[in-house]
Parts: C-alpha cells; sequence; structure tokens
C-alpha cells in the first residue's frame, strides 16, 4: 500500500519506516496488556483506571 | 508581540499550517479556520472530542466569532481563543514542565484516536501552561485519523519531547539549552549520540530514539512505500502512544545539589528580615496591583507567591534548573493557577528565534510587565557580570512599569564573598550611586531598610 502524500511537515521517511517495523511489537504488547488484564480479572484484579478514559465519567 | 506581526496582521509564528493562521485585530487575537479545515474542524467540534478535552483542560477553549476574515474567501470560520496569559517556550521549561508537556500530548492524542482524529504535529510549541496546566493552544493540530497509516507527528514527537527529556534525565539537564539552538527539535542521531550506551537496553528509548535515528539516516529521502502490504494498524498506533508514554513516564530527573538549591538555608537572612521583605513586598503589590508581575531571579518563588497570593499573574524566572523545578511542583500541587515558573538566564535572556527572528518571541518583546521584582539579584548582575548600575536601570526602566528592587551593599556577606576573589572595580556601587543611577530611569515611591540587614528594599514607578 501506497500512503498519503507527505503532509506539509515532512515526517521523514525513516521515521515512517520505523513505526512499520515496530508495529508488529507494539501490537503485540497491546494485546499481551489487554489478555493479562482479563487473566487479573479472573483473580478479582480490577484494572487501575485509565486517566485518559472520559468516556466512563460521562 | 510587536515585532512577530507581520503587515496584514497575521502573526509569523503559524504562517506554516494551510489550515488557517493567528491573526490580531484591536488587540484581540483570533484564528481563521480555513475552508481546506472545513471537514477537520467539524468533526473535532461535532465528534465531542473539543468539549471533552476543554473539559479535561488540554485544549485551549475558543469562541466562534462573527466571521471577520483576514484571508478572504479562503475562510470557513474565526475562532477567538481564549487569551493565553504568558507565552513560553520548552528551553525556558524545567524538566517537569517539558515531561508534563508531552503527557499532556499523548493523552490527547488517546482521546483523538477515539473520536476519530489523530494530531498531525506534536510540537512542543503547541503547548502552553494555562492555569498552570500544560495546554494545547492550536485548535487546528487534528486530522481525520486514516487507520493503516503511521503517526505523522511521531518524528516531532520525539524530537521536541523524548529525546530532550532523555538527555535532561540521563545526562546533563542543561541539555534542555538544545532547544533553544534546533528550532524543530533536537535531531535524533544527535540525541542518540550524547545518551549513555546504557539507554539501548531501554526499549522505548531504543526503539523511538536509537532505531529512530538509525532508521532516518537510512532511509532519508526515499519513498514511503509499506514492505508485504504492512499497514499500522489501529492496535499498532494504541501500542506506540502506550508505548511513549511509559518511556516518558519513566524519566525522572529531581533538583537538588544545584546553584541555589538550598539557597534560603544558606543566605544571610535572619527570619526577622525575611518577614519584613516579605511584608514590604506585600504591602506595594497591593499598592500597585500588577495584573502582570514578573519576579526575576525568583529562586524557588517565595516572593512571587506573595505577588500570586494578590492576585497577580507571576511569571518566576530562575537560571536555575533546580529551583525552577520545585517551584513548578510546589505550584503543580498547590493547584496554583496564576503563577509560571521558567529558567531564563538574565545576563543573556531568551532571543528571538525561528524564520526571519519571528516565530519565537524574545524576553524583552513579551513584556513590558506591569510589575518587576528584582529581589537579591542586583549584585550578581552588577559585581559578577560586570553591568555598570545606569545600564541595569534602563535595562529595568523597559522591563517593567513599577520596579521592587532590593540593593545589597558591598558591606553585605553575599557581596564580600563575590568580591572575594577579584579586584573590586565598583567604585559607584553604593547605595547613593545605586540611587543616582536609577533616579534617572524612576522615581523612588519608598526606600525601606530591611530589619537586621544592611540591604535596602525600593518601590519605583517608571518615568
Amino acid at each position: 500500500m501506497h500512503f498519503a502524500p507527505l503532509p506539509y511537515l515532512d515526517p521523514g521517511s525513516g521515521s515512517f519506516l520505523i513505526q512499520l517495523l515496530i508495529a508488529a511489537l507494539l501490537g503485540l504488547a497491546v494485546a499481551v496488556r489487554a489478555s493479562w488484564g482479563r487473566i487479573k480479572g479472573w483473580f478479582g484484579i480490577k484494572p487501575k483506571p485509565d486517566e485518559d478514559d472520559d468516556e466512563s465519567s460521562e | 508581540m510587536t515585532t512577530n506581526q507581520v503587515n496584514s496582521g497575521q502573526l509569523a509564528a503559524s504562517f506554516r499550517d494551510p489550515s488557517g493562521f493567528l491573526f490580531s485585530r484591536g488587540g484581540v487575537l483570533y484564528r481563521q479556520v480555513n475552508r481546506a479545515y472545513e471537514q477537520e474542524y467539524l468533526r473535532l467540534m461535532e465528534s465531542g472530542l473539543y468539549g471533552k478535552l476543554v473539559k479535561a483542560g488540554l485544549l485551549i477553549p475558543h469562541v466562534e466569532v462573527d466571521p471577520l476574515p483576514a484571508g478572504g474567501e479562503t475562510a470557513f470560520r474565526v475562532i477567538q481563543p481564549e487569551r493565553v496569559p504568558f507565552i513560553s517556550y520548552p528551553y525556558e521549561w524545567s524538566f517537569g514542565q517539558l515531561k508534563d508537556a508531552a503527557l499532556a500530548t499523548l493523552s490527547i492524542q488517546r482521546r483523538a484516536l477515539r473520536a476519530g482524529m489523530s494530531l498531525k504535529d506534536a510540537s512542543a510549541y503547541n503547548i502552553q501552561f494555562v492555569r498552570g496546566k500544560a495546554t494545547l493552544i492550536d485548535t487546528l493540530s487534528f486530522e481525520i485519523y486514516k487507520e493503516g497509516q503511521p503517526w505523522v507527528a511521531y518524528r516531532q514527537f520525539c524530537q521536541h519531547f523524548l529525546a530532550p527529556l532523555a538527555l535532561m534525565a540521563l545526562k546533563d539537564i542543561r541539555l534542555n539549552q538544545l532547544l533553544r539552538v534546533y528550532i524543530d527539535g533536537v535531531p535524533l542521531d544527535l540525541a542518540s549520540q550524547l545518551l549513555p550506551w546504557k539507554t539501548r537496553l531501554n526499549f522505548g528509548l531504543l526503539t523511538n530514539i536509537h532505531l529512530h535515528a538509525g532508521a532516518q539516516k537510512k532511509y532519508a529521502g526515499e519513498e514511503v512505500k509499506s514492505r508485504g502490504g504492512a499497514t499500522f494498524g489501529r492496535q499498532a498506533m494504541t501500542g506506540l502512544i502506550d508505548s511513549l508514554d511509559a518511556t516518558v513516564r519513566k524519566l525522572n530527573w529531581n533538583p537538588g545539589g544545584t546553584e541555589w538549591g538550598n539557597y534560603y538555608d544558606i543566605t544571610n537572612y535572619s527570619d526577622a528580615a525575611f518577614e519584613h521583605k516579605k511584608q514590604l513586598v506585600d504591602e506595594w503589590v497591593k499598592r500597585v496591583n500588577p495584573a502582570l508581575a514578573w519576579d526575576l531571579g525568583a529562586n524557588n518563588g517565595i516572593f512571587s507567591r506573595v505577588a500570586s497570593s494578590n492576585g497577580s499573574f507571576v511569571v518566576a524566572f530562575d537560571i536555575d534548573p533546580a529551583a525552577v523545578e520545585q517551584n513548578y511542583r510546589q505550584a503543580k500541587g498547590e493547584k496554583t493557577e496564576n503563577l509560571l515558573p521558567l529558567l531564563l538566564d538574565l545576563t543573556n535572556p531568551s532571543p528571538s528565534l525561528g524564520w526571519a527572528n519571528r516565530e519565537r518571541d524574545s524576553f524583552g518583546s513579551r513584556g513590558p510587565a506591569n510589575l518587576v521584582l528584582a529581589l537579591a539579584v542586583i549584585h550578581h548582575l552588577a559585581i559578577s557580570n560586570n553591568v555598570p548600575l545606569p545600564q541595569l536601570a534602563d535595562f529595568f526602566a523597559e522591563t517593567g512599569k513599577w520596579l521592587v528592587v532590593e540593593f545589597v551593599p558591598k558591606s553585605d556577606s553575599q557581596v564580600r564573598k563575590l568580591l572575594a576573589s577579584r579586584e573590586d572595580i565598583f567604585p559607584n556601587y553604593t547605595r547613593e550611586g545605586f540611587e543616582a543611577a536609577f533616579k534617572k530611569r524612576f522615581t523612588i515611591h519608598h526606600a525601606a531598610d530591611v530589619h537586621e540587614s544592611e540591604r535596602v528594599l525600593y518601590l519605583m514607578e517608571g518615568k
């Protein structure tokens, strides 16, 4: 796939490619954290509230 | 702001952005939203993202005003953002301020992603301290999020935030001054070279700085095509923001063991002298009632707080990163909304920087203040830095309308220390010489001998 034309601030080819290179690792980390949260959930440990998560408070 | 306006009233700091620009009319600051940015602006406002960010203190509130477009048919809307009491720059921030600005940027990006948007830039200059909190002031920083695309602002985030924070925490706190040289943030190859080798063992710093710098060098100028159809999915984006957040959070720097870190423990002040000084400052601040006060040589802000508790917005400048950090932590802990601690070397204050020297204002052009506090600072400027007293009077007269200034005579033990290792070439450094020099630019309303000391505190008004 081709990416959109470079935006007005050139993000730099290297800065794009490094993200693509580590994408799998980053995604995996998120998946592991989510499963770990579920495992802890089975033992009754509640996850720490996400301070960015304002959806629940409204 | 006078230096940074081009003829149309358009402000020079926002010229790069095709989404819109800042302009000023009749002393009021507006931001034009261009037609090209219509879709993004409406998504920001209608998705609820704007409301949530403003509620969390992460985005500057604005009101839409009747169109008085500066750019003719390119205008979609004109908004009037809330005024920021004092514009500051990352090279003037303490470690904690830069870290909070970084975390605010990531927090905004997380919320934006949930609303189907993404930050298109992550410039530290888009963050200002408003009511004590790191706040995004560029309402036009958002774009529609396209799943599969890497984060366009990633390089900027690493250069403006992660690299300087890592250098400050792990190499030397003074390396924040690199931001003054490199206006688009610290080049990652430079950061990678300067950071200790052991930072390669930290996954966040390894990937986001060292490998990132290597990739920039290797792929410079290449067309961006993914190999094997790989894309950067939402989960990868979330992982990237989480990784940056965790890496930033783990970077810490604690003040201590520096120039004035324990200044008030080692001064020659008695408690009575200190209390008397506070009482005089309080009395005079109440009399002048300044909207904006600058405390020059503020240390950790004891006297700045005398002014801020009277309702003034106080900018507390000091040269010592430890004192500024302590001051910021205290202000943050006490949720003080009208006190902004900043790092500044008075003998070499922030210059005008950027394209045509118009993007970032100098220290002087952000003034004058209504009141300047210059307590226990004159002897450093006059004796350590050899500035003649008439030039000091000129400097203070240009910096503020009112001046509360402390004269510290040669007989004072602090001044004796400064003179111990050098020849005394300051025959005019006397109370009489000081008053004669300052009377040329100021009317002296009060001169009070500080109890149990040889120092004199003055209240002066510029002529």
